[in-house]
């Protein structure tokens, strides 16, 4: 295999529905890779990316489960395991939750995913080269106590995870997402959550790929009448790590907390986007994205919040905050507003600075050492993440976060 | 051994407007010594000026605990060598839990937990409102408690209380001030409590009291000058010579 295409060939003509997935393939090649010209693509290190670097799997990596990832999987008895965008492993004794697989095509929200991603090059890649999608689906009116567990690893040098987390009627559930690996790779996952009416879905997604990954992941939600969906991302690792999360709020009542945190070190690049889509009435969203810059990093984070005429009711709050740490990081901030209708409220903030000085004051009035005081609150951004988790789940991740942060320079 | 915390013609400036004019006080520790005064009169910016407040400018005088000049001092090391702040308004701070604070500041984690758990149980504080984020959904009296735990693991050989009686009830009142009366014996405390109330004192005794006016002593006496003030308030006290 001399290239990406040769290996993106050999992986789709070897699964039954090659037909849907070269459809895909045709769709990236006609797009062709983005160029920063593009105005969403304007802060990604593009011109360091060339896809002939990666290969596409036909078969998982074998490989060991690093230590944090098997003491994640030791705390649920419900555990996906995603290899290279391979299931390898799944064990659910839980009543009322199944693990099933499908073709990466299969249709999400009654969508179209051609249509969805039609203008997504990364997605449309995704689409092709999925070995499947891993479907999870929580029957109406369970309440799942236990949180599920999705583990992803990447050892190959590109993986295409798909993923999609359907709750029924009235059913609630916490699902955590994991990734990591991902040394001098490509990842690119695609997750679509599925949340009835009156479902409730808390998601935590903690991103600690290789500082060398690339990393392109996208998240669409769909939420039905009086849903609520309780979504946080962590974005740790990635040499570039682009997070797209969108939601849609599509009939009335629903509800969606959504946070995003990052700590961007070394050159990394961190590119969130949002957009919460209000279509029904009285629904409401909240987002908070919050983040911090160090060394020559730089992050962007672009949200937008868009009401359709007839969402009467609706309150839609965006906040972003962006934490400086080095004179030569750097971060933007765009947020974007667009409502059609008349009888909402909506509002938006956002703020470049450094850490709160009285915060920092009260901490070291205790004893604190300043640069442990800046660290606790740094880290904070992260802990504020983690308290929908079980919190045996949350003390797992706050020690590993504790034990990054201290790997960086500037804060440790 | 016994230590000297002596504060010297203490100069502070609060935006520009000097607020503490030449403040003098010398205790030791072990003993309790309560500031009080009128609205305004500087007892706040006594308490903060000494812990090091960003927004506080010290124009002169100086602060020595024992042979240690603490305005020299950053606020970690100000309460390192033993002078911690008990504020009136603890802020909170998202994300950050209190027994990482303590970890921070240099307490053994080992058994910390149950040292803060055994703290809380001395002032009445649900100890599971100290697995929050610092001083984050606590009502007023449950950080002024949250405060007194942190007093009680930090073990300073000086502490200063600015109004821990305000927000609290009765009840709690007389446990945060029985726990300040037992520092003085436990660990030979310093005890200097900013308030307005003498309830405060009904279990705490003073060694002292100081009434502050326009930024200076103005009077300085036993446990009898609480009763005087509550009998005649602070006018017959009022420092003239500010304007």
């Amino acid at each position: 295999m001399n290239s990406f295409a040769d290996s993106a060939t050999s992986l789709i003509t070897s699964r039954p529905d090659a037909e849907t997935r070269r459809r895909a393939w045709s769709m990236f090649e006609a797009a062709g890779l983005p160029s920063t010209l593009d105005e969403v693509w304007r802060y990604a290190p593009l011109s360091d990316f060339d896809l002939d670097r990666y290969r596409v799997p036909t078969a998982p990596v074998d490989a060991p489960l690093a230590p944090f990832a098997t003491s994640l999987a030791g705390l649920s008895s419900c555990v996906v395991r995603v290899a290279d965008g391979y299931r390898v492993v799944d064990g659910t004794d839980v009543k009322g939750v199944t693990i099933d697989e499908a073709p990466s095509s299969l249709a999400f929200g009654g969508d179209d995913p051609f249509e969805r991603y039609a203008s997504d090059t990364f997605a449309l890649l995704n689409t092709a080269l999925a070995p499947g999608t891993t479907v999870v689906s929580v029957e109406p009116g369970v309440i799942v106590h236990e949180p599920i567990i999705i583990i992803h690893s990447a050892h190959a040098t590109a993986s295409f995870p798909r993923t999609q987390v359907r709750l029924g009627t009235g059913s609630s559930a916490t699902v955590i997402e994991y990734y990591d690996g991902g040394d001098g790779a490509v990842v690119v996952p695609v997750s679509e959550l599925e949340v009835g009416p009156n479902a409730s879905l808390r998601l935590v997604t903690y991103q600690r790929l290789a500082a060398t990954a690339w990393h392109v992941a996208r998240t669409t939600a769909i939420l039905d009448r009086d849903a609520r969906l309780n979504q946080s991302v962590l974005g740790m690792g990635a040499n570039y790590n682009r997070s797209r999360n969108d939601a849609d709020l599509r009939a009335s009542g629903a509800q969606n907390e959504l946070r995003t945190t990052f700590l961007g070190s070394g050159v990394q690049v961190h590119d969130f986007r949002t957009r919460q889509y209000h279509r029904g009435a009285r629904t409401r969203s909240t987002l908070l994205a919050k983040g911090a810059v160090a060394e020559s990093s730089r992050s962007v984070y672009t949200g937008l919040i868009e009401i359709e005429k007839g969402a009467k009711k609706t309150d839609a709050r965006q906040t972003n905050h962006n934490l400086l740490l080095s004179p030569f990081a750097h971060a933007d901030s765009v947020p974007n507003l667009d409502i059609r209708e008349n009888d909402v409220v909506c509002a938006h903030a956002s703020s470049v600075g450094p850490l709160d000085e009285l915060q920092r004051w009260y901490l070291e009035s205790r004893g604190v050492e300043r640069h442990d005081a800046e660290r606790l609150m740094i880290q904070g951004f992260f802990l504020e993440m983690l308290d929908a988790l079980p919190s045996s789940v949350a003390r797992l991740v706050e020690d590993d976060v504790a034990s990054v942060l201290r790997s960086v320079a500037v804060i440790a | 051994m016994s230590a000297v915390l002596r504060i010297s013609n203490l100069r502070v400036a609060v935006g520009g407007k000097e607020v503490l004019r030449g403040f003098d006080l010398t205790m030791r520790s072990g003993e309790v010594h309560v500031i009080m005064g009128p609205n305004g009169s500087g007892k706040s910016t006594l308490a903060h000026a000494l812990a090091g407040h960003p927004g506080y400018q010290v124009l002169g005088g100086s602060v020595r605990l024992d042979d240690v000049e603490l305005l020299e001092l950053s606020p970690t090391e100000r309460v390192r060598h033993g002078l911690f702040l008990a504020m009136q308004q603890p802020m909170e701070v998202p994300g950050v839990r209190l027994v990482d604070v303590l970890a921070a500041a240099g307490v053994a984690r080992d058994g910390l937990n149950e040292r803060m758990a055994s703290e809380a149980r001395r002032v009445d504080l649900r100890a599971e409102l100290l697995e929050r984020f610092v001083n984050v959904d606590l009502s007023g009296g449950e950080r002024k408690r949250a405060e007194m735990v942190q007093f009680g693991v930090l073990r300073p050989r000086f502490a200063i209380l600015d109004e821990i009686d305000s927000g609290l009830d009765v009840d709690a009142l007389g446990s945060v001030a029985r726990r300040l009366a037992e520092s003085t014996t436990e660990w030979d405390c310093g005890v200097l409590a900013i308030t307005h109330f003498r309830r405060l004192l009904h279990e705490l005794t003073p060694t002292m009291i100081h009434v502050v006016s326009g930024g200076r002593v103005v009077a300085t006496g036993g446990p009898e000058l609480a009763e005087t003030l509550e009998r005649d308030g602070y006018e017959p006290f009022r420092d003239t010579s500010a304007s």
